[in-house]
């Protein structure tokens, strides 16, 4: 019994073909991933299934029938549902606000909260979701939220579940809970369809893997009738080699490039998110920062960049940078990759080469004196597209018509410009194909022997322990344990962070 | 004063909560009153005209929040409003004061239509739209009022025959003993007694029936499922339309009541308050209520409490041929900013603890050197409070996410 049959699907955007001849056949109760590089057309796809956007051509059949969709509450009255790349919740609003929204329990024409509260509880407890339905939104750090997402989900009734990229900022606990519920799942009759970038999770829970390359569907595999590996989807999906992330030898040098001392940074309620990190990075050194989100890390990088105050010393490159505005930090050489790229990286409604100049208006190639120079900017944001390999029809969209991932890669371009001394980068490889990984990592690695000095933080333990010349864990905003890059597993960094073991090493 | 701010802390139900607040409030009242020596503070006449200058302001306030809460930013009430005083006179004076409300609706849907029209179907900028609708509705008033009144008995080109009164509600028996309660000038109990007398003397109907809208809006906004997507739409529109909520009609809903809700202020305006349509007669409470709004942190309570202030201040000067009793009310701001400093100070906010307590200093310094206020500063009053409640407020409000945002469907983010 197929669940969902998608026949010749076409898709097209003003200078893009998003999907092209789409034919996808999804086993009723199984876990069907897909894969495919950044720009496939992958959520694109999902969107289609949806109801969320309207194919050009084509035709779905859900459970045997055909249907067509106008929008999302079609889908979600024949049992689908979504959890989407990017979060769709309202912050202002509870978990039991967000989740109710759409399908909410009457009783005498109010809101029966009451009815929502209980019915939220047990599906929480039935799937191990653990959530409070009180709790704002917006207090939530990413694990919870994507749980609450899938509440949304489980809450409509829907038995075709699809998941565009739900791993990518969960740590690795966090990613075995989310399986063992999609197993859960699974045994209970529900269909999943997965979409990531990471390959060996892909292989630990789908049945079935489809692949998507610019546009169309290539291979499906059968992980019960074959035996699958990363390296064969790697092949089929960009046609490359399986990169790794590593760096070979030391280049740190003596020079210190970022000098940390006692940071500590209150929130309005008087709570310390960080207290008294203290650290150096030198010329040539990545330090990694591994911690489970939501333990500081985010209030670190802000306090160095200047978008938060903190109290303590921050000196860059022999300079006291402590009492400098952001801008003057950023013109120290210091660049910066914040995680969250549609709020802090980018303006969407904008088209690209405006956002070329985002964080470095003052900097050539984007001004000279006070006077911007649009020209330069343009050709400069082409030389980013070409070396960086961002799939954009051109820089004159906006840049919310770019996939997740090339809107990634069009920051590491910009950031990389200029050859900055110091990098902030907050996940830089997160929602990236493997492709794009590799080149990323290459770029990191390439600027690190010539001297950059980096502050990684990244849900990769992988890349984290790959890339990073030392590693300090975080816990509730004070460092608990140093790492040692070339000795320690994963598990050993992740029971570190979630404070099980007091030292990794 | 602390032991209210600590019951305020404390995890007490919300009743328990207001009544210390509303009790504190009463007590500051007093001692204003007995040291300034002002009876007129609390007085009958006092709070009755407080009350019918706060519900126009409240009802434009709430047409704002009904708008803001869709995520459409609305400066066009002033416009809105100005239409629905002169759908209330144009129909008023003719069929009666019930018509005249119906003219108003009628008048407001007008105004919200090409609000939501401009701003909702074809994303125009929602400040200049609002604008646009601000000149929009004075024109459109100005022109057709020259047509309608210039011929008719008793009206001429900028004002409107009179409009026949609607009930009002005077209860004598419980009104004329407090208002003697009240001359005693006991501590507290006097207060009360004023402003129950005050608000239950020539009581109108409009008022009570604004007062149902309060109440009516906090229901369905926070209670029902239509009430829920509403605001869902202006928290995150994307997401709302992920679980098929359909933002568009949303949107236009929100704007749509929200034009409705000024013009009635507009209405009480004319009906009400002067029984005819004037020219210029809104005075810019359009932007006031929206003031009131964003003062009351996009809720329908705490818009009310702001209508309330701006209503009571304005009523306090008009009433004060000699100025004191606004001097009494330099006072009563004074405290109000110790108040915010000992807040400020349990905070560990120095900068603005220090900036408070300049403030306060120089209005009592000022008090005490005085013994009346110049009207040019009393005339000014009401806008000096407005700022300085939305610059001390402003770090602690929370307005939807996605106000003033227009929404495009399909535009991934
Ligand atoms: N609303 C839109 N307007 C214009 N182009 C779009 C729009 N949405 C998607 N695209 C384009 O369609 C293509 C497919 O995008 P899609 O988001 O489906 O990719 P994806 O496979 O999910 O990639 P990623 O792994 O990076 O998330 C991209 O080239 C993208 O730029
Ligand atoms: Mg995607």
């Amino acid at each position: 019994m197929l669940a969902v049959e998608l026949q010749g699907i076409w898709k097209r955007f003003p200078g893009v073909i998003a999907n092209s001849n789409i034919n996808l056949k999804v086993e009723q109760g199984s876990v069907h991933a897909i894969v495919g590089e950044n720009g496939a057309g992958k959520s694109t796809l999902m969107k289609i299934l949806y109801g969320m956007q309207r194919a050009d051509e084509g035709t779905i059949s859900v459970n045997g029938k055909i249907v067509e969709f106008d929008s999302p509450s079609d889908s979600i009255e024949v049992g689908i549902g979504m959890v989407h790349q990017h979060f769709m919740l309202a912050d202002n609003f509870t978990v039991l606000e967000n989740v109710v929204l759409g399908s909410e329990p009457t009783k005498a024409g109010s809101i029966d909260f009451a009815a929502a509260k209980s019915r939220i509880s047990e599906i929480s407890d039935s799937y191990g979701l653990e959530i409070d339905a009180d709790a704002l939104v917006g207090d939530l750090g990413v694990g919870d939220r994507q749980r609450v997402e899938i509440l949304k989900v489980l809450y409509r009734g829907a038995r075709i579940l699809i998941l565009d990229e739900p791993t990518a900022v969960l740590v690795p606990h966090e990613v075995d809970e989310l399986f063992e519920a999609l197993r859960g799942l699974k045994s209970e009759g529900i269909t999943v369809i997965f979409i990531s970038h990471k390959l060996d999770e892909v292989l630990q829970i789908a049945d079935e893997i489809t692949v998507i390359r610019r546009g169309t569907t290539v291979a499906t595999l059968n992980q019960k009738t074959q035996t699958v590996t990363a390296e064969q989807l790697a092949e089929l999906m960009v046609g490359s080699e399986l990169p790794t992330p590593e760096t070979r030898g030391s280049t740190v040098t003596e020079q210190v490039v970022l000098l940390v001392s006692e940071l500590t940074s209150v929130n309005s309620d008087g709570k310390a998110e960080i207290s008294d990190l203290s650290f150096k990075i030198h010329a040539g050194e990545i330090l990694g920062i591994a911690g489970v989100e939501g333990n500081g890390q985010s209030e670190l990088v802000e306090a160095i960049m200047g978008t938060r105050a903190a109290t303590g010393s921050i000196w860059i490159n022999d300079q006291d940078a402590s009492k400098l505005g952001t801008r003057k930090r950023r013109e120290l050489g210091v660049a910066y990759i914040p995680e969250d790229r549609s709020r802090l990286a980018l303006l969407l409604d904008a088209p690209l080469w405006e956002n070329r100049i985002l964080g470095h208006q003052t900097q050539a190639p984007n001004a000279k004196g006070i006077r911007l120079t649009p020209k330069l900017t343009k050709m400069d944001t082409k030389r980013i597209i070409q070396e960086f390999d961002v799939r954009t029809p051109g820089i004159d969209v906006l840049a919310s018509a770019l996939s997740g991932g090339n809107q990634q890669k069009f920051i590491v371009g910009r950031e990389m410009s200029g050859n900055p001394i110091l990098l902030i980068a907050s996940h830089p490889t997160r929602g990236v194909d493997v492709g794009a990984q590799a080149a990323i990592w290459d770029e990191l690695r390439a600027a690190r022997e010539k001297g950059l000095a980096v502050l990684l933080i990244s849900a990769d333990l992988d890349e984290l322990i790959g890339m990073s010349d030392s590693i300090k864990v975080i816990l509730r905003g004070k460092f608990v344990a140093d790492a040692d890059p070339a000795t320690v597993t994963p598990q050993q960094l992740g029971n570190a962070m979630t404070g099980a073991l007091k030292a990794a090493n | 004063m602390t032991a209210v701010l600590s019951i305020l802390k404390s995890g007490a139900s919300r009743k328990v909560k207001f009544l210390a607040l509303f009790i504190a409030v009463l007590a500051t009242l007093s001692l204003v009153r007995m040291w300034a020596d002002v009876l007129d503070l609390t007085s009958r006449g006092t709070i009755s005209a407080a009350l019918g200058l706060a519900v126009p302001i409240g009802l434009a306030g709430l047409g704002g929040l009904w708008a803001e809460r869709a995520g459409v930013v609305n400066i066009g009430l002033e416009g809105m409003m100005i239409l629905g005083t002169f759908g209330a006179g144009w129909l008023g004076w003719q069929y009666g004061p019930w018509a005249g409300l119906l003219g108003a609706i009628l008048f407001g849907l007008l105004g919200g239509g090409i609000f939501a029209l401009a701003t909702v179907t074809f994303g125009v900028d929602q400040i200049i739209a609002g604008t646009a609708i601000n000149i929009l509705g004075l024109g459109f008033a100005q022109f057709f009022a020259k047509i309608a009144f210039s011929k008719a008995p008793g009206g001429g080109p900028t004002q409107s025959p009179s409009i026949s009164a609607l009930p009002t509600f005077t209860f004598d028996r419980l009104s004329d003993p407090l208002v003697s309660l009240h001359g005693k000038g006991y501590f507290i109990i006097s207060e009360l007694a004023g402003l129950i007398s005050g608000v239950f003397f020539r009581l109108s109907i409009l008022t009570v029936f604004s007062a149902g809208l309060f109440a009516a809006t906090a229901f369905i906004l926070w209670r029902t499922p239509f009430g829920l997507r509403l605001r869902s739409v202006g928290e995150n529109p994307h997401a709302a339309d992920s679980l098929g909520v359909n933002v568009y009609l949303y949107k236009y809903i929100g704007v749509l009541t929200s034009g409705v809700m000024a013009a009635l202020g507009g209405a009480f305006l004319a009906i009400a308050a002067s029984g005819v349509y004037r020219e210029g007669q809104t005075g810019g409470r359009g932007f006031i209520g929206l003031a009131t709004m964003i003062f009351g942190n996009w809720r329908p309570g705490g818009t009310a409490i702001g209508a309330g202030l701006f209503g009571y201040i304005d009523a306090l000067r008009l009433r004060d041929a000699n100025g004191t009793a606004m001097r009494a009310i330099v006072l009563l701001g004074a405290l109000a900013l110790i108040v915010l400093a000992i807040l400020a100070i349990r905070k560990k906010r120095y900068q603005v603890v220090f900036g408070l307590g300049i403030t306060a200093a120089v209005l009592i310094s000022w008090f005490l050197l005085t013994t009346a206020l110049p009207r040019e500063v009393a005339l000014v009053a009401p806008y000096l409070a407005t700022l300085l409640v939305l610059a001390f407020a402003s770090q602690r409000l929370r307005p939807p996410a996605a106000d003033g945002i227009p929404y495009r469907k399909g535009e991934s983010k």
